[in-house]
């Protein structure tokens, strides 16, 4: 794809440190617009890093790799979007057209890479058994060496040999793909957030989503702004479920009559 | 030395941060018959290596170690940290108490740590990161990479803060951190609110004639509520979330949606 040997290397090792990354230090785990950017600074456009990034990164809200199951690996996605973007100088699109697919794929390795793990995890539980505990020590990192393969070894194929894929994809194109693919990345926030949602007490809570809402829909406040107010209401609720539970006559967090706290505070 | 001392103080400050280092291994073992065990196994072997001088007492240990355990990583090193001053303390008759402990609380602490770590904050990080950086602006990337390095560099404190507390810690703690998620989920409900129109920014391409007036259909939406389309996909989704559909199956039809949409002029962004 028109890079360096040293690039190539470069993205692979970026790709191997993000998800040894995710799965031990997590510096920076979800972070796909860090990652873009880290790409685009080793192939020499900060920007187009950033912005590919900042994409994915949108892309990825609210989805979590929650109870062992995997998501689309965003991050990858990230770094191989960008490279295909910058060498390709085709931009944004055509970096997602390889890179979201990728990611994606990348569930399935992790389902892979998991399963080895039950092999050797098994392997360090029947050292333990036999008291060799020196060798178990040295068996368990090597599934922390092994995983992190999940992002590097799609990522090095991607951009070895992505270049013909790339190429077809490009010569097929048209307009609308394009459009096709803004118009993909402007909705998928929305699968992320919807997940989210399902997780929140909507029933007790529920009300600020509407106001948060409003203020951007109508105000066009910037998020930034929401989220101050956000934290301005986050306080008194935070002192209210402290004090009802040390109060606590009645631990349960149902308040369907309205107290004498309810009614002096707004 | 007493009996007593000896068997009470066996780690050094330098074994429990020895400890609290190796648990930054985190979830890089996990599958799905042991989950993170492992783990938590290489983490905490020098300590118990120096609890148990029998091998067959470390064995027990170990074992008990392996059994399933699934925690988010970060919180999980508060609940470690308190087990292994229980093994400090009672040894093997400690055992059964530990891994009462940890199959009890692994549950609650993944709920509050997935809900804040892995979902709450890159959500609302992630969304002013992402919404500045599309305008090519880093700052809000680079507070967001900020705040996780700060966590990073002092993570390690929980395991020894678990470890110090023990018990006692994780039950009061157990109050403060439903107060503490309860606030949170406020401030992530206006948040989310805020992405809604903001980043899910796809619009109707149509347009209709009335007449003889040329409307956009974008502009009769936007009249009838800013912000209408993506609260109307939310929602849709939510609801099919709620009806057990994968997460991943939605992302397909959404790109499926996102591609026959724009091919036939139907959405633009």
């Amino acid at each position: 794809m028109g890079l360096t040997i040293w690039q190539v290397i470069l993205i692979t090792l970026v790709a191997y440190i993000q998800r040894m990354d995710f799965a031990t230090t997590t510096i920076f785990p979800a972070h796909s617009i860090v990652w873009g950017t880290i790409t685009g600074i080793i192939l020499g456009n900060f920007q187009m890093g950033l912005v590919t990034g900042a994409t994915l990164q949108l892309m990825s809200l609210g989805v979590a790799a929650v109870g062992g199951s995997s998501t689309p690996d965003y991050p990858v996605a990230a770094i191989i979007s960008t490279a295909v973007a910058i060498t390709t100088g085709k931009g944004m699109a055509a970096g997602l057209a390889l890179g979201v697919p990728v990611g994606m794929l990348c569930i399935n390795l992790d389902v892979v890479l998991k399963l080895l793990n039950s092999f050797f995890t098994n392997k360090a539980h029947q050292l333990a058994d036999k008291h060799e505990f020196k060798k178990m020590t040295h068996l368990i990192p090597v599934m922390t060496f092994l995983m992190p393969l999940e992002s590097a070894v799609p990522v090095f194929l991607a951009v070895v040999f992505g270049k013909p894929i790339i190429n077809a994809i490009l010569n097929f194109m048209p307009k609308w793909f394009t459009t096709g693919l803004n118009v993909a990345g402007a909705m998928l926030p929305a699968v992320g957030i919807a997940m989210l949602l399902t997780y929140m007490p909507i029933k007790k809570y529920g009300y600020w989503l509407l106001i948060g809402f409003t203020l951007a829909a109508y105000l066009k406040m910037a998020t930034l702004g929401v989220a101050l107010i956000g934290i301005a209401a986050a306080i008194p609720t935070f002192r209210k479920q402290v004090s009802k539970s040390n109060n606590s006559s009645d631990g349960s967090e149902k308040s369907n009559g309205l107290s004498k706290e309810d009614m002096e505070d707004e | 030395m007493n009996n007593k001392m000896q068997s009470n103080e066996k780690l050094t400050k330098k074994d429990v941060f020895k400890s609290a280092i190796r648990s930054y291994i985190g979830i890089s073992t996990y599958n799905y018959d042991s989950g993170m065990a492992a783990g938590i196994v290489w983490a905490q072997y020098p300590s118990l290596r120096k609890i148990y001088k029998k091998d067959k007492d470390l064995q027990a240990s170990l074992d008990n170690h392996f059994k399933f355990y699934n925690c988010h990583p970060w919180l999980s090193e508060i609940i470690i940290g308190a087990t292994t001053a229980m093994e400090e303390k009672n040894g093997v008759a400690s055992l059964d108490a530990v891994q009462d402990l940890k199959a009890g609380l692994m549950g609650p602490f993944s709920g509050i740590g997935d809900t804040l770590i892995w979902v709450m904050f890159p959500t609302i990080f992630g969304a002013i990161a992402g919404s500045m950086g599309k305008q090519g602006n880093p700052a809000g990337m680079y507070i967001y990479a900020g705040l996780y390095l700060l966590f990073f560099l002092f993570r390690w404190y929980l395991y020894v803060l678990g470890y110090k507390s023990g018990t006692n810690l994780v039950v009061s703690l157990g109050d403060k951190l439903s107060a503490f998620t309860d606030a949170i989920s406020v401030l992530g409900l206006s948040v989310i609110g805020a992405i809604i129109p903001s980043v899910i920014n796809f619009k109707l391409a149509l347009n209709f004639s009335q007449a003889g007036v040329k409307l956009s259909g974008q502009h009769v939406l936007d009249q009838i509520m800013p912000g209408l389309l993506p609260a109307l996909l939310v929602g849709i989704l939510y609801y099919l979330l709620k009806k057990g559909r994968k997460m991943t199956t939605l992302i397909l039809v959404v790109i499926l949606i996102a591609m026959v949409g724009a091919a036939f002029g139907i959405f633009k962004v």
